[in-house]
């Protein structure tokens, strides 16, 4: 076996690709914690100050700022939109994968000819037009429906379906009467979990950063948490203390999710890309 | 990726050694379940789908005016926009951004990829930390390095300048704008790739590098003769997301110029997606927008042919 | 180890999803309606929003809407300030919300460059007429106030202040170059504009690291509106609606003025209202901006406390004029018109315009605001007690408007890039203007 030793050049370049990842959010927090007149100041300051706890708080009661309802938009908007693309994705992958039917192989290129095509860009104006006139602007539905269409999913579902779960084990479970359903939830589900964690990671993580779309059809009074940053950006031009500090209220709770379950996360990650 | 695995005998086999009375239910269940498995899907597409393509096409004949009047345009709103230089500004700006983000975007994550593979201590906390920027959110980080960035006040000009070089406004000039936005897209998206390709990295069988050891093969050569090869797969599914990611560009240009689409004083960093989304939100012109976003659709469609051909080159087996 | 990542997998899916719930019944808990805490009263307040723009302390509504939250438990005013740059931003996002029917204010700002458009689109407004607000009639110069009325004869908009036209400096840095910095001194120094770039050069001679303009954007406002005067009182378009960019001398003279000090590089290359521009002011990056009178509170807003005193107000060179000035209109998609209607004709009032002057700085359009002693006889702190009402309150009564098409915002954007664009070398200078003139036809479109 051979001993796949670092060397020393290796060692220190990881270790500034590890500095250049986080510096950025360490400047974030440098100016968050400290003052307007700091963030331009020259030199630049470098260490934290000791304002954070007072920018944050100016950021949260903010009249103007509606940061908690941005975070809190961004988490149903994504979980939503996650929890389905996961389940019409399953479905569909299974069935691809594994069941026969007419038409199968048509509709699976029709699939995979539209995972490349960026319908909520592409189809910007009509998809506009159609929620003012359903009179949804400005609601959360017109931001979840149209991110429910997820060509990607489908594809990734029917790969990873039919690289871990075995015909043999379809059949075995059809022979004990098992109807197709049933078959779903109790062999394809439990077989397919890592591919269903990469693609929930990649579709949160999507809808959480997803910028044009809300921009078009979301007030400002009911924004993503895009949204609200952008607004806090355009409002309070020059107060970086208060913006910097909203930014990083913005990545807070998704940064303790990913420290809390990062060794779920960077292995499911690991395990479904690689069968994809 | 053949998409016929079914062993289509064996199932028949099996159906007919059911009970009679389930017989026709689950000959009901096969015959009617997959077209409903499948069905939530394409409601969805021809929902929002089909209905966007086929209305932008409808809208990109008309030509819609601020002041509210709507007029039949027929194909004017194409012969304007291959006459307009904007658009191909801004397709110039999309697609060189895209290279000058992805190229290197590609050497570093595959060298990252390569050195988290080695034996190493903290693995987790590493992988964690290269992972750390996708968890973060696309405008807040826009935000930081728009101001990193800055003119007048921003530490990269400031840390340039100890190194004696003059400052670069990085807004107005058209390639300092796309190396900036380029970096805070590889910031993003370089450790998400690196972790992938480590990922398929670990598939590749152990003994084919050490057969390759004992034939003499140097690490180098190793590399190129059996890591970039097996990864083939792993490289569509990234340069892919990629291309699709680079060539719809636009949240950090878009911060990068405090939210507005016009992407500096003189477009130099709008990307298509931009002028999109001015056409039909600045100027409320939905037809040349419309017939803009086809273009973009046909750009898209480009990029994924050209960039599939050539990884199907550099994984070439030979 | 393979099924411990896997079942981690699906755990941190649902952990995911489980702090999302989480998240969103906690916010459904503490409403975001709930935007009047103070209020315990039986009756929930009507809250009234009021969009504006602008930098610094853009409306300067922020005193008067305290006072009238004080005052009104019924009816409370929320002012939110959307962003800095009218034509860039304000107005595009206003218009999208007035075509889609949701997403304005209840009472929302207008500038002058909005209002042929505004005019236009008559539906998106409601009538302020049927709230009894003809009677603000005698308040307002004839101008401002027929400017507010639809051809249909709808009142949708009242006037709140106006231009006037100075040129904010920096005190100090005068000093540090030599020049005479006292205000009658400085305004004696510059008559005409020629002799303020003499001005400006000997500045520059003596002071490297500030620049003595901002940048050519707003010089060439400045200069465009007071030509615009000698021109007929058109800019970019005539009365009828045609785009005249390249047959109006005003445009020219003005591009040309911008142009000269930019190679000169008598400029910091800013362009105004933007974040840069903003920081600029408060780091001391030039030493004079045109400012009419709304500027004043943009630059004490962006330079902040440290810049009191370092500022002054003199004359303006090449004589008067009126660039800006804003509307207040109530939307149709309100859901309450009466109540906004109540706000607007609050703002408008002679004692809240005077009062927003005295604060602020920005002129009132109201006549009786203009003729009150206060008014008249304002010092601004700000500015080193600079006498704010004799400089623009004199010359108020004899403003006249320049007239601006229906597209003037669209085309003002256009313009201004290119003119920002000579400047930061993003445009090569002997190709500025055709651009100029390509892209304003372009943008009337």
């Amino acid at each position: 076996m051979t001993v796949w030793k670092p060397t020393v050049l290796t060692r220190v370049l990881l270790g500034l690709a590890i500095f250049l990842s986080a510096f950025p959010l360490y400047w974030m927090l440098v100016i968050a914690s400290r003052t307007n007149s700091d963030a331009v100041a020259s030199p630049p300051r470098f260490l934290p100050g000791g304002n954070l706890g007072h920018n944050i708080v100016a950021v949260l009661t903010h009249p103007e700022a509606q940061f908690l309802q941005g975070l809190a938009n961004s988490f149903i908007v994504a979980s939503v939109v996650t929890f389905s693309v996961i389940i019409i994705s399953t479905l569909a992958g299974f069935a691809f994968a594994n069941l026969s039917f007419k038409g199968r192989n048509a509709l699976l290129l029709l699939v995979l000819l539209t995972m490349a095509v960026p319908l909520q860009q592409m189809g910007v104006v009509p998809l506009y037009r159609l929620m003012v006139s359903l009179e949804w602007t400005g609601t959360l539905k017109a931001v979840i429906l149209p991110y429910l269409l997820n060509g990607f999913g489908v594809f990734l579902m029917t790969q990873y379906t039919r690289q871990s779960v075995p015909m043999e084990l379809v059949e075995a479970a059809r022979v004990d009467g098992a109807a197709t359903l049933r078959i779903w939830w109790n062999v394809v589900l439990p077989a397919v979990r890592p591919g269903m964690a990469v693609l929930g990671i990649n579709t949160f993580m999507l809808m959480w950063n997803d910028y044009m779309w809300p921009l078009i059809v979301l007030n400002q009074d009911n924004p993503t948490v895009q949204i609200a940053i952008n607004s806090l950006n355009a409002r309070f031009s020059t107060e970086y203390s208060l913006i910097f500090a909203g930014t990083a209220l913005s990545i807070i709770p998704l940064v303790l999710v990913f420290v809390l379950f990062g060794r779920q996360i960077v292995g499911g990650l690991m395990e479904g890309a690689v069968k994809a | 990726m053949s998409l016929d695995t079914l062993p289509r005998a064996m199932r028949n086999n099996h159906r007919r050694a059911r009970p009679p009375g389930r017989r026709w239910r689950s000959r009901l269940d096969v015959k009617a379940m997959p077209y409903a498995l499948v069905s939530p899907y394409f409601i969805l597409f021809a929902a929002f789908g089909l209905f966007p393509l086929a209305f932008t096409l409808y809208y990109s004949l008309y030509d819609y005016d601020l002041t509210g009047t709507t007029e039949w345009a027929g194909l004017d709103n194409y012969a304007a926009l291959l006459a307009d230089s904007a658009f191909w500004r801004a397709t110039l700006n999309t697609v060189s951004m895209f290279l000058l983000a992805t190229i290197p975007q590609m050497l570093l994550a595959l060298f990252l990829a390569n050195a988290l593979n080695k034996r190493l201590r903290f693995r987790l906390a590493i992988r964690m930390s290269v992972l750390l920027p996708l968890v973060t959110s696309v405008v807040a980080v826009a935000v930081v390095f728009t101001q990193l960035f800055a003119r007048d006040w921003g530490l990269v000009n400031y840390l340039l300048g100890l190194a004696g070089v003059d400052p670069t406004n990085w807004r107005a000039e058209r390639i300092p704008s796309w190396i900036a936005i380029a970096t805070m897209v590889d910031w993003r998206w370089t450790g998400y790739n690196a972790i992938i390709f480590l990922a398929g990295m670990q598939t590749i069988p152990r003994d084919l590098y050490e057969a390759a050891s004992i034939d003499g093969a140097s690490r180098r050569r190793q590399f190129w003769q059996i890591t970039l090869p097996m990864l083939r797969p792993t490289m569509i599914f990234v340069v892919l997301n990629s291309t699709i990611g680079g060539l719809t560009l636009f949240s950090e240009p878009m911060t990068f110029y405090n939210g507005n689409p016009d992407g500096g004083s003189q477009g130099q960093f709008q990307t298509v997606a931009m002028f999109v989304y001015k056409e039909a939100f600045r100027e409320f012109d939905y037809g040349y927008a419309s017939a803009a976003a086809w273009l973009l659709f046909l750009l898209i469609l480009i990029g994924a042919a050209i960039n599939f051909l050539f990884v199907r080159r550099i994984g070439g087996t030979k | 180890m393979l099924i411990s990542k896997r079942r981690g997998g699906l755990a941190a899916a649902s952990a995911l999803a489980a702090a999302a719930l989480a998240v969103s019944s906690c916010s459904s808990g503490s409403t975001p309606e709930s935007s009047a805490p103070a209020s315990s009263a039986a009756a929930e307040p009507v809250t009234i929003r009021v969009q504006t723009f602008g930098g610094g302390s853009n409306f300067g509504y922020k005193n008067a809407v305290d006072k009238w939250n004080a005052e009104h438990k019924d009816i409370q005013i929320k002012y939110e300030n959307l962003t800095d740059q009218f034509e860039q931003q304000y107005w595009p996002q206003m218009i999208q919300w007035l075509t889609s029917g949701t997403g304005a204010g209840d009472v929302v700002g207008i500038d002058e460059g909005g209002m042929g458009l505004a005019k236009a689109r008559t539906e998106w407004w409601a009538d302020l007429k049927e709230y009894g607000l003809e009677s603000r009639k005698a308040d307002f110069p004839a101008w401002k106030w027929e400017n507010g009325v639809a051809g249909d004869g709808k009142l949708f908009a009242l006037g709140t202040d106006i231009g006037g036209m100075s040129i904010c400096y920096r005190k100090d840095l005068f000093e540090k170059a030599g020049l005479p910095a006292d205000r009658e001194a400085v305004g004696a120094l510059w008559p005409t504009w020629d002799e303020y770039m003499n001005v400006a050069k000997k500045f520059q001679d003596k002071v490297k690291d500030t620049k003595f303009a901002d940048g050519t954007n707003t010089l060439y406002q400045v200069v465009l509106y007071q030509e615009a005067a000698k021109n007929g009182n058109i800019s970019y378009f005539d009365t009828t609606n045609n785009l005249v960019v390249d047959k109006n001398p005003a445009v020219k003279t003005a591009f040309d003025f911008a142009q000269k000090m930019s190679q000169q590089g008598l400029t910091a290359k800013l362009r105004n209202f933007t974040d840069e521009w903003a920081t600029g002011t408060q780091k001391g990056s030039f030493a004079t901006v045109g400012c009419p009178s709304w500027m004043l509170g943009v630059v004490s807003g962006n330079a902040g406390d440290d810049g009191k005193g370092k500022w002054d107000v003199a004359s303006v060179p090449g004589g008067g004029g009126n660039w800006g000035g804003s509307w207040l209109a109530v939307p149709k998609q309100s859901k309450h018109p009466k109540e906004a209607a109540q706000v607007a004709d609050y703002l408008t009032q002679a004692q809240t315009e005077a009062s927003v002057f005295t604060d602020f700085g920005n002129m009132p359009s109201n006549t009786k605001a203009q003729q009150d002693p206060a008014v008249q006889g304002a010092k601004n702190e700000f500015f080193n007690d600079a006498p704010i009402g004799e400089i623009f309150a004199k010359s108020a009564a004899s403003l006249q408007p320049v007239f601006l098409g229906v597209k003037h915002a669209q085309v003002k954007n256009a313009i201004e890039s290119v003119v920002q664009g000579m400047d930061d070398g993003s445009v090569p200078y002997d190709k500025a203007w055709q651009q100029l003139v390509d892209d304003a036809v372009k943008a009337a479109g």
